[in-house]
Order: structure tokens, then C-alpha cells, then sequence
């Protein structure tokens, strides 16, 4: 009794860890570029859904394994991102610190646009991908994982090891960080304000084509695949404090460790898991509206008050 | 006031004239069918499909000379609307050929959402509507009007659990046994549901339920509920779900190592896109489907070689639905003798299409207006290989039951 209990607590966290690996990376895009430009990327779904097509493509016709293919996605999906943020960067900027309506629209258009490309391209037909180890598992601990889903978790923690790397070690990511910070402040210092913000949505539209090709991977998709992966990076980032990408890698464990765990030790549905999502997003938004890191601020002030 | 001149009046009436018996002779020169279906959006790959089959059903009449209307042969001419797989659009188009193109009778769209948008319209103009695209019930029984060819999904499940039955029957299964049912949240899996539920309330010595578990379409992870599968200790798995979901879902469950003695993912299961996305993954899971181009039917035959000669490859169960639609108004129109809306409705209650290519060979509708026909099943054998392994009589092959562990 105790062995079972024991063993479904270990399958329970190592899901909720993979399972975390693959929001965290549905996330990150969307959080670098809402750090710095205020901008909530609608188009975020469009991209992932090119991502996983560009990544089919690779595959079907030169035969690149899909996560080798991310050597080729990440580059061109930064392009791409510059070249949005070329055409649209100015319709895009926020006055304020709030998201302008204009940069809502417009991105929710260019998602139309990507969306409606792809059904012209490559038809309303389900693609996927199958390599040679889409089906096989790995036991981790006793529990049978798919490799897939350990790919995955694996390139996210690459993918949360390099945006620290950079945000934190190098002069860019400085610039980022100041920009995100205090945009006025940061073009006083002398930073180019408009060329890091196109470098962020280029960073940013780059990790939400790795995450298409990753959940190419693991999934099915059409031209209208993405949809409900916004909505739970929405509530990702929201718990994660909108801004840090370590934040958003926490917020993405807390909500796979909410999910896992209320379907393996409650009898909640497993079909109000997105009602789990969006009641998070709701108590993340009123009780923590800078998610788990202003929590952690606040222990701090705490801690060195007493 | 401005008095108009006898010549001005006499134009004027002259005109109304002409307009009049223009219309009437466009109403008896030739048949108004409308269609609206889903060429373009998520809906657009099927939705093509049924365009391609209903627009070659209409040229085969029209090539044969039309439809004997009491005597004398009139063509079809078909105005085909695409709605972009948006449901209130389907509706406004749907209401757009009857108001301005004044047709005669309006074939229905693909998936039951887009339908049931459409079908509320035909009962405020009283036209009949006919669709070869939805299954859910609901669509049904609430207007005279509105009839389908596809059977009700309820029966779909009904028609598994005599297969498997048969399966007990024959010795291959030992009941009693227990089934996880597992089905996407809309009216199709409600439905798919039910009529699992209720086949097990009238056979409870055979069959119980151990998990009745739905889920939210496009799920990023499907390892929480597919554990509560592995816990449940089912000996059966059914799942009603979408193509997408099948092949993510069916991907965990190869990967977690999972095993049923009998699986079924509804209508799922035989699909291309499925069988290229999951490769060895997919045999000996058995589906239902409303069609088979299996079906040793010599009308089938005849079908299958003429569809693949027009157009390349075998046909598809979409196509063979969309293509029995037409020919079921086209029958019904035949047998009302006229284009009068009432009796072209009259016609398809009270029709039977004996040279149908459906399932039975018999298509005809119930008092709801859904098609009473029965399904097949199919089950796939490994490289590649699909057998039909009911209605028992049609069989092609042998069912494998329990799956090979």
C-alpha cells in the first residue's frame, strides 16, 4: 500500500515536471516580449503553429530530426520576429505600461494572416511527425516516461539556462533588463530602446517557434493548432510575474503539478483541467497580481524586517 | 402628386409581367439546390471533400440528363456557398440561398456545430435541408424540415458494443468486462457516451463502466486522464475523439505502456493521417464508421472504381455520404413530381433508396429525420492492412481479439 502510494507520488511529480517543461517553453516567448515592449503577443499561437509546420517540413523533406531542426527554427523564427517588429514596431508601442488595444489588434490580425497562409499552403489536413523514438519511453524512477516529453523538458531547461545567461551575463540582456525596467530611463542611459525591443520580439517570436516544433513532436496539428496553448501560457505568465522567465518556469510547474495532482489524488473531471488554468489565472490576478515572484518579494521584506 | 402615364403604366405592368413569367419559367427550366459547406477554416479539409463528391454527384445527374420531374427531365443547378467553418456564418448563408437564390431545397454543411446553425433556418422558410455531415442528435426531431444521412453517433457506439458482444459470443472475450469510456466534451462524445451507457444498463451481467471520464478538445497533456485510465484496471478502452486528440492521446498511451484487451477511438482509427502519425501504434484498434469502401455491395464496387477513375484515388467515407445526400434529394424530388417545397419534404420522409452504397443497402430516414442505417466496424491488422469486420456478413476478415499483448 505504502509502495503504491509512494509510486504514484513519484509519477505524479516526474509528469508534473515534464509536463512543466512543455508549458514553460509554451511561455517564455510571450513573457520576454511582455517584459519589454508591454506587448501581449496574440500572434504568439500563429507562430507556434508555423513552427511546428516549418519543423514538418524540414522533416518530411530533408529528413532533420525535429529537435536538431530547432538549430534551423530558432535563427529563422528571430528573423522573422524583427522583420514583424520592422513592419509593425511603432503600431505596437505602448505609451504607458499597460498594452496598448492597437498592438492587440494588430497582432490578433497577424495571427489571422499566418493562420489563413497555412491553410493555403499546406490545406486544413492533419500533419504530424513520427521518428523512430515518438513512441518509445524511457523508465525514470519506475515510472515509463516518452522520450518525446524528456526531449522536451530537456531543451526547456536549456531554453531557461540561456534566457538567464543572457538577460543576466551579457551586455545585451542588460540593455534588455533596463529596458524592461525603465524604458525612459534606459534611453537616457544612452541604451537604443527600439533596437532592443526588436531583438526581444525577435527572442520572443523565436521561442514560441521552438515551442511549435517541440509540440510537433509530441502532437497532431493544423493551421488552427495553438488556440488553447495560448490561453494556458496566459495563465502561466500571469503566475509567473509577467516579466522573469524564471518565474514563468515556476508558474509553469505549479499549474502541472495542480493539474497532475488533482487528477491522480482527487475526482475532480480531467476535463475542467483548462477551468484549473483559468481559476489560477483569477486567483493569480487578484491575490498575487505580481505572481510567485512578488510573492517571494514579499518573504524577503519579511525575512530581513525581522 | 405626380399622376403616371398610361404609357409609363402599361411598361410598368408589362415589366412585372415579364418578370413574373420569368421567374416561373426559370422555376420549371431547372432545379435550385443550395449547399453550404466548409471549404476554407478548420473545418476545410472534409468540407472539400464533400464539395468534391457533391458537386460529382450533381454532374452524374445532370449528365444523365437531369431528374424526371413528372415526366419531364430537369437539371440541378447547384450554388455552393463556403462558410468558412464559422456557425453563425453557415447560418446566414443558409439563409441567404433561400431568400435570394430562391432554392428549391438546401443541402446541409460538414461538422454538427456548423449544421445545427443551419438548421434552425429551413424551418422558418419551409424548405427542405438535407445533410450528409452531422451526427449529433440534437440537430435532429425539432423541425420537419431538416434530415441527415449520417446515422445518429448514439448508434455508433450501440453497433461496438454488439460487435464486441458478438466478440464475447463467439468465445474471444470472457465477460464480464470492464470498460474505461473516455470521450471528448461536445455533443458528439455525450452521445458516443450514452449509447455505451445505455447498452451496459441492458446488459449489466456482461458489461460495467469502471471510468466515465471526458475531456476539453486539443489537450496539451493527456498523461492525467490516461492515468486515471491505468488505475481504473479497465479491460476495454473507448474513447470517442477527435483526429487530433486520437493520435496525441494514442501516443501517451503507447508511451506509458498501457494495454486493453479491446480499444476503440469511435470513428477514429482507420484514418490515413492516424495510421502515418502513429505507424504500428494504430493496429488492432477497431472503429465504426458510417461507410467502408470495403463493403461487398455491388453497388459499392461500381462506385469505388467510377469515383477513383474521376478522380484518383478510392473514396473516403465523407465522400460517400455527401454523394447518397444528393442522390437521396435527387429520389425525392423524382418521386414528389414536382418542386413544390411540402412535397419535395414528404418525399424524403417517406423515402428508400434500395440501390444505396450506405451501410443496410437501404437508406431511408426516421420520424426525426435522421438516417436509419446500420454502421460498420473495422479494425486495422498490422502493415497497413484494414479488414471489415462487421456487419458480420460483410466481413472481409477475421476480427483479433484480445489484442496481442
Amino acid at each position: 500500500m505504502r509502495s503504491t502510494l509512494m509510486q504514484q507520488f513519484v509519477s505524479v511529480a516526474l509528469n508534473s515536471l515534464l509536463a512543466a517543461g512543455l508549458y514553460a517553453t509554451m511561455a517564455y516567448g510571450l513573457a520576454v516580449i511582455y517584459g519589454v515592449m508591454r506587448i501581449i503577443n496574440l500572434a504568439h499561437a500563429g507562430v507556434m503553429m508555423l513552427g511546428a509546420y516549418v519543423t514538418y517540413a524540414l522533416f518530411t523533406r530533408f529528413a532533420i530530426d525535429p529537435f536538431l531542426g530547432l538549430v534551423i527554427v530558432a535563427p529563422l523564427f528571430f528573423l522573422f520576429g524583427v522583420l514583424l517588429y520592422k513592419l509593425f514596431g511603432r503600431r505596437m508601442a505602448a505609451p504607458g505600461n499597460a498594452p496598448s488595444i492597437e498592438s492587440l489588434l494588430l497582432l490578433f490580425g497577424v495571427w489571422l494572416v499566418l493562420q489563413n497562409t497555412a491553410y493555403v499552403i499546406w490545406t486544413g489536413d492533419t500533419q504530424s511527425i513520427l521518428t523512430s523514438y515518438t513512441l518509445k519511453s524511457m523508465e525514470i524512477a519506475g515510472v515509463r516516461v516518452g522520450l518525446p516529453s524528456v526531449f522536451v523538458f530537456l531543451a526547456s531547461v536549456a531554453s531557461l539556462v540561456f534566457l538567464n545567461v543572457l538577460l543576466k551575463r551579457t551586455y545585451l540582456g542588460k540593455a534588455i533588463r533596463a529596458v524592461t525596467q525603465n524604458r525612459d530611463a534606459a534611453l537616457l542611459s544612452g541604451v537604443n530602446a527600439d533596437r532592443i525591443s526588436a531583438i526581444a520580439f525577435g527572442i520572443g517570436t523565436a521561442f514560441a517557434g521552438i515551442a511549435g516544433a517541440m509540440l510537433s513532436s509530441l502532437m497532431a496539428f493544423t493551421p488552427d493548432f495553438g488556440r488553447s496553448f495560448l490561453l494556458k501560457s496566459f495563465c502561466i505568465i500571469v503566475l509567473g510575474g509577467m516579466e522573469s522567465v524564471t518565474g514563468v518556469a515556476a508558474g509553469a510547474l505549479v499549474l502541472a503539478i495542480l493539474e497532475n495532482g488533482l487528477a491522480a489524488y482527487t475526482s475532480v473531471p480531467t476535463s475542467l483541467q483548462d477551468a484549473v488554468s483559468f481559476a489560477l489565472l483569477f486567483v493569480a490576478l487578484v491575490v498575487l497580481p505580481r505572481g510567485l515572484p512578488g510573492l517571494l518579494a514579499v518573504f524577503e521584506r519579511r525575512r530581513a524586517a525581522q | 402628386m405626380h399622376r403616371a402615364r398610361p404609357w409609363q403604366v402599361i411598361l410598368l405592368a408589362g415589366f412585372a409581367i415579364a418578370m413574373t413569367v420569368g421567374s416561373a419559367l426559370a422555376a420549371d427550366d431547372e432545379i435550385r439546390v443550395g449547399a453550404v459547406l466548409p471549404l476554407t477554416g478548420k473545418e476545410s479539409k472534409i468540407g472539400g471533400a464533400y464539395k468534391l463528391a457533391t458537386e460529382y454527384a450533381v454532374k452524374e445527374i445532370n449528365d444523365a440528363g437531369g431528374i424526371d420531374v413528372h415526366g419531364k427531365k430537369l437539371k440541378i443547378n447547384l450554388t455552393l456557398l463556403d462558410d468558412t467553418s464559422d456557425a453563425a456564418k453557415s447560418a446566414q448563408l443558409t439563409e441567404q440561398l433561400i431568400v435570394q437564390q430562391k432554392v428549391h431545397a438546401v443541402i446541409g454543411g460538414y461538422g454538427s456545430q456548423l449544421v445545427q446553425a443551419e438548421s434552425v433556418v429551413p424551418e422558418r422558410y419551409g424548405v427542405p435541408y438535407i445533410s450528409g455531415g452531422a451526427g449529433a442528435s440534437a440537430i435532429y426531431g425539432r423541425s420537419k424540415w431538416v434530415f441527415g444521412t449520417l446515422s445518429p453517433v448514439e448508434n455508433l457506439a450501440q453497433t461496438q458494443m454488439d460487435f464486441l458482444t458478438d466478440l464475447v459470443n463467439a468465445g474471444k472475450l470472457k465477460a464480464p468486462l470492464k470498460i474505461s469510456l473516455v470521450r471528448e466534451n461536445t455533443e458528439h462524445g455525450r452521445d458516443f457516451a450514452k449509447g455505451v451507457e445505455e447498452f451496459v444498463k441492458t446488459h449489466p451481467k456482461m458489461y460495467s463502466i469502471v471510468l466515465n471520464e471526458s475531456f476539453e478538445l486539443y489537450a496539451p497533456d493527456f498523461k492525467p486522464l490516461l492515468g486515471r485510465v491505468q488505475q481504473a484496471k479497465g479491460d476495454i478502452f473507448m474513447c470517442d475523439a477527435h483526429l487530433e486528440d486520437y493520435i496525441a492521446m494514442q501516443r501517451t498511451y503507447t508511451q506509458m505502456g498501457l494495454y486493453h484487451q479491446m480499444v476503440t477511438y469511435g470513428a477514429r482509427g482507420a484514418d490515413e493521417a492516424g495510421r502515418k502519425a502513429l505507424g504500428a501504434a494504430t493496429d488492432y484498434i477497431f472503429a465504426s464508421g458510417w461507410w467502408s469502401d470495403l463493403l461487398p455491395y455491388p453497388q459499392v464496387k461500381a462506385f469505388n472504381t467510377k469515383w477513383k477513375a474521376a478522380n484518383g484515388t478510392m473514396p473516403q467515407w465523407y465522400h460517400a455520404c455527401a454523394y447518397e445526400t444528393v442522390r437521396a434529394l435527387a429520389a425525392a424530388i423524382h418521386k414528389a413530381g414536382s418542386l413544390n417545397p411540402e412535397a419535395i419534404r414528404s418525399a424524403i420522409a417517406t423515402i428508400e433508396l434500395k440501390d444505396s452504397i450506405l451501410p443496410g443497402g437501404v437508406l431511408k430516414f426516421s420520424k426525426t429525420g435522421e438516417a436509419v442505417l446500420p454502421f460498420v466496424v473495422t479494425q486495422n491488422k498490422p502493415d497497413g492492412k484494414l479488414d471489415l469486420v462487421w456487419p458480420k456478413a460483410d466481413k472481409t476478415g477475421p476480427p483479433v481479439a484480445p489484442i496481442p499483448h
